[in-house]
């Protein structure tokens, strides 16, 4: 009849899951229901020691429809990306995509971005990249431009405008 | 004259009835010419059903049988039986497959009906113009062929040559004995594993009804069931069989000993160029590897060979060649085993990067006393003890990315091998197995587990990601599920248990013997629950790790269950074969040979007559009924018994026609 | 060979030193590479708010040189996995294809798929090639101990087709042994810098940073090789920093695979940008002695 976590009384979110699963199928061909559990993926994750990410657990709690408590957690936002769960997986369950998922559902939900992504994804909006030409340091102190090196003037979308209109339309577009 | 038909229709309990309207079909029947009786039964392979049928034909003096029902594949050999009870030619019947045809697949009941009423009629019009066909005999070959020496082949010869039969064992290594030859001791018994396998190597060796070939490889087969020419290479051991006396001179002389890496020790050892594999080698005779030997690769062995000079009987012979024989045998069984899987396409368990990685086969020849440490465990980048042993299941198994299986012993040998270590290096020595799950599904199995699990052995239920050099020993992380804590396992020599995959050379195999593979490779059974010792071929069965893994009581058991299914064939002096084979229209056919190119069983010759004109002559003996034949030949000389084109024609006309 | 040099953003921002080297080094390579106008972020760096961002940013990216009818060389891991990972997606499904190609349609571009992608280890160990390679070395770098770094991006996941081997990647290796250097494989060889997470867990990623490279001093190499921007940030920019968090001090010279080639070939160190890596690059003889 139905399914409640007595630690938190969730409810597994059924749809969610659904589209989460087909999600990963059409970007990856991969879903998560294969998994069983060897924890291959933890034992090898680069963020586990640090920040305690344990990507076979975000499995089975996808596994079992429990989308609200991660997206609500922070730890989804630990993973570095290094792809070791992915490549060594012997059910070619790709964990390090489920979390990619998981982020931009939080994000589509309203939920708060942490830290510099706010900052990258405006940067990326308004001049296409994720920050503008610095001027650099070197190591006797000497301010250094792309000019002064002799490198040539650097390449960003001609017209802004439409730039950013096309950018728009996919935000409020989903996956 | 047509035939009289009688037209039956099962019901199939509900299967056929609740889709198509059986009385409809049965009034229907009767309208059709030439058709003088019309019944239906809820179950017509019943004995009550056959007792219809068989009455019917009496009473109404019928000619031939159209019986409307599951597909033949399921029934057409028990209705011939009662079509033959009830006085006429067991051919004169046709099955018109109104239930995986069309009542399995339809929903709409009418539709299914007239679907049922048009397979009815033209199966009405084939019965009318069906002939009688008597089976050919073929003379059975008794003797048997068995390839693979291992413990599965080694089974099922002795128990082919304790029915009488007289047996060939082919094996392509110098000696038999197989994989089994390499364990210390079998789980979950813990028996000694030469010692329970040696006393069965000699008696194959010695039994009178056995006639052992090692070191030969089979290269060809022809033929069909009962009858089989069999092409077997013998290849050149360059050491004469008869002369030599297994003492093991010429391997303590040779140039190169200690210098050729051993695959019989899993590489953790070094041997000779010519080489007696063990010490209970069967047959025990020395070998010369061709590939490493300096005179067969280079014509010169330092001022001479040494071999020869140690080689009282004056066995050495570099002038020998591969040979050729032919054996004709009657059944084939396939025991060819299994490989295991090179451990190094996953490089992030270290295997090949550090000489402290070994595989379980390898462990059991460092736990053996004939192995390359006299039995002693030491790792084998420094020749030390090792301090923590650990142990990583499923190494490739259960893997989309290598092999989907999972290997069905892997378990239990690692489980084995905690005891046997703990007793050889002492209760102190560490020993972790890091599991996804113990898979201890066999008889005593999981009693050993519990055995094993009060041993002071650390189980990691998780599966590293990688291994780790660290100077002097290698770490591995590990996250366990059981404490769901990631620990550190720093260890001095790391087990890795691999998949158990098919033999290299499979593929190629299963062609030169006519014979299918699942999937993942192995050698395909017929049915996996009812025929799992039967091949699609006829006359070849499969037994042991060949048709997939498993252990040694269970390849014991289906070498036996094999040698069974082949006896069965051996034992009648002959075969009734299927008469729906080819035969040709000597009138019609003008000798182009199409046919005899394209008959895989080679069983159509050019047959010269006085005249000098020639035609193409069938082989009964030989002809599967593939109809391959009937198809190519340009003039229509080539028919199929039960399926001319006479009797085929009108049945596509009246089915198309209704 | 030509190339479009696809820049990416981390690159031309502030890791001139990748630049500078690359263009010093191709062109004796024979590879002409072409400056193309409006590219933009590859859009993997904020894969984590919006995938479909990332698509559609890569397909732009790609559009911009299939129109000028030119394989792309992409120098950033980062940047290479995107491209290739959006190729793969759009080329197998015609309905997000045209989805993507819906959003390019406001700038006039099109994804066909035509271009292919290259990053600077397949360029330099596949289509250049080693003998190449040797033939320019004017100073070899005998008995150079190095540590080479692939960065994640560049080797996994393999299912989308990377450079190069993802447990045992031997090009960059066989390209340094071309110019005299010996790299030797060391067990953190394929660990992550930590440098995605930059955006929101800097202090976690430095961690990252420094365990490696202290494994790496601790194994005595004499240098530390690299080719990408994000990674080279972490390593050579931040090195200090880095230590820090592991409690040492840490004093690996860092350099880019092009800048360590660059050297070899002879091409002098301010036109390879040496004096911009902040890690001790002047300790090694072929850096130091002028």
């Amino acid at each position: 009849m139905s399914i409640t976590d007595l630690t938190s009384m969730g409810e597994p979110q059924t749809e969610q899951r659904k589209e989460i699963n087909e999600r990963l199928r059409r970007l990856q061909d991969e879903i998560s229901d294969y998994c069983y559990q060897c924890a291959k993926c933890t034992s090898g994750c680069e963020a586990h020691k640090l920040l305690e990410l344990e990507p076979h657990k975000i499995v089975a709690l996808l596994k079992r429809g429990l989308i609200d408590e991660m997206i609500n957690s922070e730890i989804i936002w630990t993973c570095m990306s290094c792809f070791k769960c992915r490549e060594r997986c012997p059910q070619k369950v790709a964990p390090v995509e489920i979390l990619f998922a998981l982020k931009n559902l939080a994000v589509a939900s309203g939920k708060q971005i942490p830290g510099n992504y706010t900052a990258m994804l405006q940067s990326v909006l308004s001049i296409g990249l994720l920050q503008d030409v610095k001027s650099i340091t070197t190591k006797d102190n000497k301010t250094k431009t792309r000019t002064d090196l002799g490198l040539p003037e650097i390449s960003k979308p001609a017209d802004p405008t439409k730039f950013q209109m096309m950018l728009s339309k996919i935000a409020v577009e989903k996956v | 004259m047509d035939n009289k038909i009688g037209v039956f229709v099962c019901h199939c309990g509900i299967n056929i009835a609740s889709t198509v309207n059986v009385k409809d079909l049965v009034d229907y029947a009767k309208t059709l010419d030439g058709v003088a009786v019309s019944k239906d039964y809820k179950y017509m392979c019943s004995d009550v059903g056959a007792n219809l049928i068989k009455d019917s034909i009496k009473k109404n003096k019928l000619d031939g049988v159209v019986i409307a029902c599951c597909s033949p594949r399921m029934h057409e050999h028990t209705f011939r039986g009662v079509v033959e009870a009830g006085g006429i030619n067991a051919f004169n019947l046709e099955i018109a497959n109104i239930r995986e045809q069309c009542s399995w697949v339809h929903e709409d009941k009418y539709r299914a009906t007239e679907k049922a009423k048009a397979l009815v009629c033209g199966a009405v019009a084939k019965a009318k113009l069906l002939e009688p066909l008597e089976p050919s005999k073929i003379k059975v070959n008794p003797t048997a062929l068995v390839i693979g020496g291992g413990i599965a082949g080694i089974q099922s010869a002795l128990d082919l040559a304790e029915e009488g039969h007289k047996v060939y064992l082919v094996e392509k290594s110098p000696t038999i004995g197989g994989r089994m030859a390499q364990l210390d001791k079998t789980f979950p018994t813990l028996d000694c594993s030469s010692c329970i396998l040696t006393p069965k190597m000699m008696e194959v060796a010695n039994h009178s009804n056995v006639e052992l070939l090692t070191y030969s490889e089979v290269t060809g087969v022809e033929g069909s069931i009962g009858n089989y020419t069999v092409k077997v290479n013998k290849k050149a051991r360059y050491v004469d069989l008869d002369k030599c006396t297994g003492c093991g001179d010429c391997v303590e002389a040779c140039r190169l000993k200690g210098r050729i890496i051993s695959e019989f020790d899993e590489g953790l050892g070094k041997r000779s160029a010519v080489y007696i594999p063990f010490p209970q080698a069967v047959p025990l005779k020395c070998t010369i590897d061709k590939d490493t030997c300096l005179m067969l690769t280079r014509g010169k062995c330092g001022t001479g060979p040494l071999c020869v000079e140690a080689c009282d009987a004056g066995a050495i012979d570099f002038k020998q060649k591969d040979e050729e024989v032919e054996l004709n045998v009657g059944a084939i069984v396939v025991a060819t085993g299994y490989d295991v899987l090179d451990p190094s396409a996953m490089h992030e368990y270290g295997y090949g990067r550090s000489d402290d990685v070994i595989t379980t086969l390898g462990m059991e020849r460092l736990i053996n006393s004939s192995g390359p440490t006299s039995g002693e465990i030491l790792r084998p980048s420094n020749g030390e003890k090792p301090k923590s042993i650990t142990y990583i299941l499923c190494v490739g198994s259960r893997d989309e990315t290598e092999c989907t299986w999972c290997c069905r012993i892997g378990c239990m040998s690692a489980l084995k091998h905690v005891y046997l270590l703990k007793e050889k290096l002492g209760d102190d020595v560490e020993i972790n197995v890091c599991y996804t799950d113990i898979r201890s599904f066999g008889k005593g199995y999981e009693e050993f587990y519990r055995k094993i699990r009060g041993m002071k052995t650390n189980f990691f239920r998780g599966r590293p990601s990688e291994v780790r050099n660290a100077g002097d020993h290698m770490t591995i992380d590990i996250f366990d599920t059981t404490t769901n804590k990631l620990f550190e396992i720093k260890t001095d020599l790391v087990v890795l248990v691999p998949a158990l995959v098919p033999r290299a050379d499979s593929d190629e195999f299963a062609r030169i013997l006519r014979i299918s593979q699942s999937a993942d490779g192995f050698y395909l059974e017929a049915h996996p629950k009812l025929r799992p010792m039967d091949t699609f071929t006829g006359g070849t069965f499969i037994a042991g790790c060949c048709q997939g893994p498993k252990d040694i009581q269970d390849s014991v058991a289906q070498a036996s269950g094999a040698a069974a299914r082949a006896a069965n064939i051996l034992s009648k002096k002959e075969l009734e074969s299927e008469p729906l084979i080819s035969c040709v229209d000597e009138d019609l056919c003008s000798g182009c040979s199409t046919c005899i190119a394209i008959c895989p069983y080679n069983a159509i010759e050019l047959d010269t007559e006085k005249d000098g004109k020639s035609h193409a002559k069938v082989n009964e003996a030989l002809c599967m009924g593939c109809g391959a034949c009937v198809v190519s030949c340009p003039s229509g000389a080539m028919q199929q018994k039960g399926f001319k084109d006479k009797q085929i024609k009108p049945m596509i006309e009246e089915t198309v026609k209704k | 060979m030509k190339y479009a040099l696809y820049p990416g953003c981390v690159m031309p921002t502030e890791q001139y030193a990748y630049e500078m080297s690359i263009r010093e080094v191709m062109p004796k390579l024979d590879v002409e590479l072409v400056d193309l106008k409006g590219f933009s972020c590859c859009g993997e760096p904020i894969k984590s708010v919006n995938q479909m961002l990332t698509l559609t940013l890569s397909a732009r990216n790609l559009a911009i040189a299939e129109k000028e009818g030119l394989d792309i060389f992409a120098p950033c891991p980062i940047c290479h996995l995107a491209l290739s990972e959006c190729k793969r997606i759009l080329d197998a499904d015609p309905a997000m294809n045209e989805r993507v190609n819906k959003f390019l349609e406001d700038e006039g571009l099109k994804y066909s798929g035509t271009s292919d992608i290259v990053s600077t280890i397949d360029l330099i160990h596949d289509k250049i090639g080693i003998e190449k390679i040797k033939k320019l070395v004017k100073k070899p770098l005998k008995d150079l101990k190095v540590a080479t770094h692939n960065g994640c991006h560049l080797i996994r996941p393999s299912e989308i087709g990377r450079p190069d081997d993802s447990e045992n990647p031997q090009k960059m290796d066989k390209i340094l042994k071309a110019v005299g250097a010996n790299p030797l494989d060391y067990p953190e060889k394929l660990d992550c810098c930590g440098g995605l997470l930059t955006a929101n867990l800097p202090e976690a990623a430095l961690t990252k940073t420094g365990q490696k490279l202290k494994g790496v001093q601790d194994q005595g190499f004499d240098a530390f090789i690299d080719t990408c921007p994000w990674c080279h940030r972490q390593y050579d920019s931040k090195q200090t920093k880095a230590g820090e968090t592991v409690a040492a001090k840490l004093d690996v010279p860092v350099l880019y695979l092009t800048q360590i080639l660059g050297l070899s070939f002879g091409i002098s160190k301010d036109k390879l940008g040496l004096d911009l890596n902040l890690s001790p690059v002047e300790k090694l003889a072929v850096v130091g002695g002028k």
